[in-house]
């Protein structure tokens, strides 16, 4: 008979019953790796609202081609200002179907800008906003999920994130607009909330009033280069939007990965701090026969077991910690589903040593009359 | 052919830096229905014995045979298999796993060799019946008392029903009432075929051994008569490891103890010069040799039983 036959069986019963007679330990182990676990999950969302926010925003508004002045790397990193009346100079390109101009600005939010639609508690006074200044119902003009377009001069549209609601008076730059209607998931350089207004009244407090823009919108594909003008596409407009945040977002998954390695040493604490208590038991269970690989697995199979039950914790306790997060958290379902495959890996490195010693036990330790 | 047989056996192993030998030589042939109490000071190599006969513990030289099967030279997958099937241990202190109760102690046993759950759990709980604890099948052993615990011991010893039960001290933390059941139980082992080699200091015991195999001379041993030993330049009085029942005064000559280390290499541990007396430990405690006497130059020493160095104490005190 090899030394593998019918080898779940016994690991399972001894590993099951270690774990229910050591229930407190374990218990607080994966409630402390659950806690690691929920902070590394918040932490890869708000690392994929980065790219999420940059695709989300792009696409918001709607544009086959993006113009900007040749040599600006896109509208939302540089702001290169032209007049606006370039965009009915592009019209008139061949293979052009629309193009609006739009102005793209940072602004302050200044004086009370509404109540938080949880609370009603005045939001924060001060507030970093990204401004888009569009054409009312033209290319750019943001699609509300609730309340009206945007319409007027004294109007806006805003992000959700603001915290403010439809009928709120917000100001930007000491300037007053009237909250018409929200958009959502509309965002940039790390959840910074776009507010939109029309393009003449973004000129009003960015430009002393002159009809500038900073980016041409096109639908259509122009036949023809335009002069002094570079055409972007979607993704190189990402791109230039996603690069101001690529620092963060990498130091945000480093921080991600020395946290699934602190949950990593945390179950192997445990298990190892268990597996030299044990040191006895396996002493004996190697004397009586047992072969050293079920004492191998036996302790790899406890490890798993603990970081799965930490995973779980991990999905409940990321809820809550998400809510209260100032910066955005995108989580996907693969995001869901990769914690438990890192669970198994977390289980099986942080078992290796532990489960080392214990499968090198001497047996004759059993002998002696100690434990 | 007897069913447990040790010839010449020889077992050393590292302790605190130094080669230790507590069995040096030693034979022992034990037949089926048969029960030996081994006696024999601590550390006179009992433990070691069961060790080595049990699979853990490989010895220098000798061998071990079990129904004329060789067990020295197993290897580690037939060693897991010798260890399940042919020899079953019961320990000291018991030794149950305690997050497992009193059945899943046996049937772990059963099912590490590759029995059903089913078949396991039926062998286990056959098993607790013949020790007689039908009623504590599902306690864990913080919840039963010593001997039931011994007992438990004895029925995971059986689980594979080896030939061969060795049993280290398995009275030793029992009181008067519980030593009764196991004693019973270890008899009946016996009687069904098997061989059984208890190491004990509990003479309790021997009213139920077939054979008492004493592992060191008894102390005080009035056997051994005083001689006088002439030695040459390098000669060796006594080996580490030696069993020894006498105490050497030297009367001429310089006499080295040397103890052997680790690594093969030899230490100087005390040199013993005219008048000096040494090798008092071995004799006194019935353990081996500690050490090695090696004569530096011709030498002149006299071997005198316990008796008579205790004798000469009283009138000339101890070591100069």
């Amino acid at each position: 008979m090899s030394e593998g036959t019918n080898a779940i069986g016994p690991i399972w019963l001894a590993s099951i019953r270690d774990l229910q007679w050591r229930w407190r330990r374990f218990l607080l182990a994966a409630l402390a790796t659950g806690l690691v676990f929920g902070l590394a999950l918040m932490m890869s969302g708000v690392a994929n609202s980065f790219s999420v926010e940059v695709h989300d925003t792009v696409s918001a508004l709607g544009a086959r081609w993006w113009l900007v002045p040749t040599g600006s790397p896109g509208p939302f990193t540089v702001a290169a200002a032209f007049p606006a009346s370039t965009a009915a100079v592009v019209r008139r390109v061949p293979g052009v179907v629309t193009a609006e101009p739009i102005l793209v600005s940072r602004a302050l939010t200044s004086g009370a800008v509404g109540s938080s639609p949880a609370s009603g508690v005045p939001v924060s006074s001060e507030k970093d906003v990204n401004v888009i200044g569009v054409v009312p119902g033209g290319l750019g003009s943001p699609q509300v999920v609730e309340g009206q377009p945007l319409r007027g001069p004294e109007s806006a549209v805003v992000d959700a994130s603001l915290g403010v609601e439809v009928g709120d008076q917000i100001a930007l730059n000491d300037i007053r607009f009237k909250v018409v209607g929200l958009v959502r998931g509309v965002t940039y350089f790390a959840g910074v909330p776009v507010v939109f207004v029309t393009l003449g009244a973004a000129d009003r407090f960015t430009a002393n009033g002159e009809p500038l823009a900073t980016a041409v919108l096109l639908r259509g594909t122009p036949t023809r280069p335009i002069a002094g003008f570079t055409a972007l596409t979607d993704a190189q407009v990402r791109s230039d939007l996603g690069r101001p945040t690529t620092q963060a977002a990498k130091t945000i998954q480093l921080i991600e990965l020395l946290l699934w390695l602190v949950a990593a040493g945390i179950v192997g604490a445990i298990i190892y701090l268990s597996a030299l208590e044990r040191r006895g038991d396996f002493a004996v269970l190697k004397a009586v026969g047992t072969p050293s690989s079920h004492l191998f697995f036996g302790l790899l199979v406890q490890a798993v077991l603990v970081a799965l039950g930490a995973a779980l914790i991990g999905y409940l306790v990321e809820i809550p910690m998400a809510r209260g997060s100032q910066m955005a958290v995108r989580l996907a379902a693969s995001d869901y589903l990769a914690v438990p495959v890192v669970a198994v890996i977390v289980g099986i490195v942080a078992s290796i040593l532990p489960a080392r010693r214990a499968a090198r036990v001497d047996p004759a330790l059993a002998f002696g009359g100690g434990r | 052919m007897s069913l447990l047989e040790v010839d010449d056996l020889t077992v050393e192993y590292s302790s605190g830096g130094y080669r230790v030998t507590p069995l040096k030589g030693f034979n022992l042939q034990m037949d089926k229905r048969e029960l030996g109490v081994l006696l024999g000071a601590s550390g006179c190599g009992k433990s070691t014995l069961l060790s080595t006969i049990a699979g853990l513990l490989r010895p220098r030289s000798g061998s071990i045979r079990v129904k004329g099967s060789d067990v020295v030279g197993l290897k580690n997958q037939e060693l897991t298999r010798y260890r399940q099937t042919s020899v079953g241990v019961v320990f000291q202190a018991f030794n149950l796993i305690p997050s497992l109760n009193a059945r899943e102690n046996v049937e772990l046993i059963c099912r590490t060799a590759g029995q059903s759950r089913t078949e396991a759990r039926r062998r286990a709980e056959y098993l607790l019946e013949v020790v007689g604890l039908e009623d504590r099948m599902g306690h864990r052993p913080g919840m039963m008392s010593g001997g039931q615990q011994q007992r438990v011991a004895i029925a995971r010893a059986l689980a594979l029903d080896p030939p061969v039960i060795l049993a280290d001290e398995p009275t030793a933390h029992l009181d008067y009432i519980q030593v009764e059941g196991v004693l019973k139980t270890l008899r009946q082992l016996a009687d069904a075929d098997r061989t059984v080699l208890i190491a004990t200091h509990d003479e309790r015991l021997l009213p139920l051994a077939d054979r008492i195999i004493e592992l060191s001379p008894r102390v005080g041993s009035h056997d051994s008569i005083a001689e006088h030993q002439h030695l040459d330049d390098g000669e060796i009085l006594f080996e580490q490891g030696d069993p020894g029942s006498l105490v050497y005064m030297v009367d001429s000559g310089l006499i080295q103890l040397i103890r052997r280390r680790d690594d093969g290499s030899d230490e100087i541990i005390s040199e013993a010069s005219s008048g000096a007396y040494f090798g008092e430990l071995a004799p006194m405690f019935g353990l081996p040799r500690s050490a090695t006497a090696r004569a530096v130059g011709p030498a002149v020493v006299t071997g005198l039983p316990l008796r008579d160095f205790r004798a000469q104490m009283s009138t000339s005190g101890p070591n100069p």
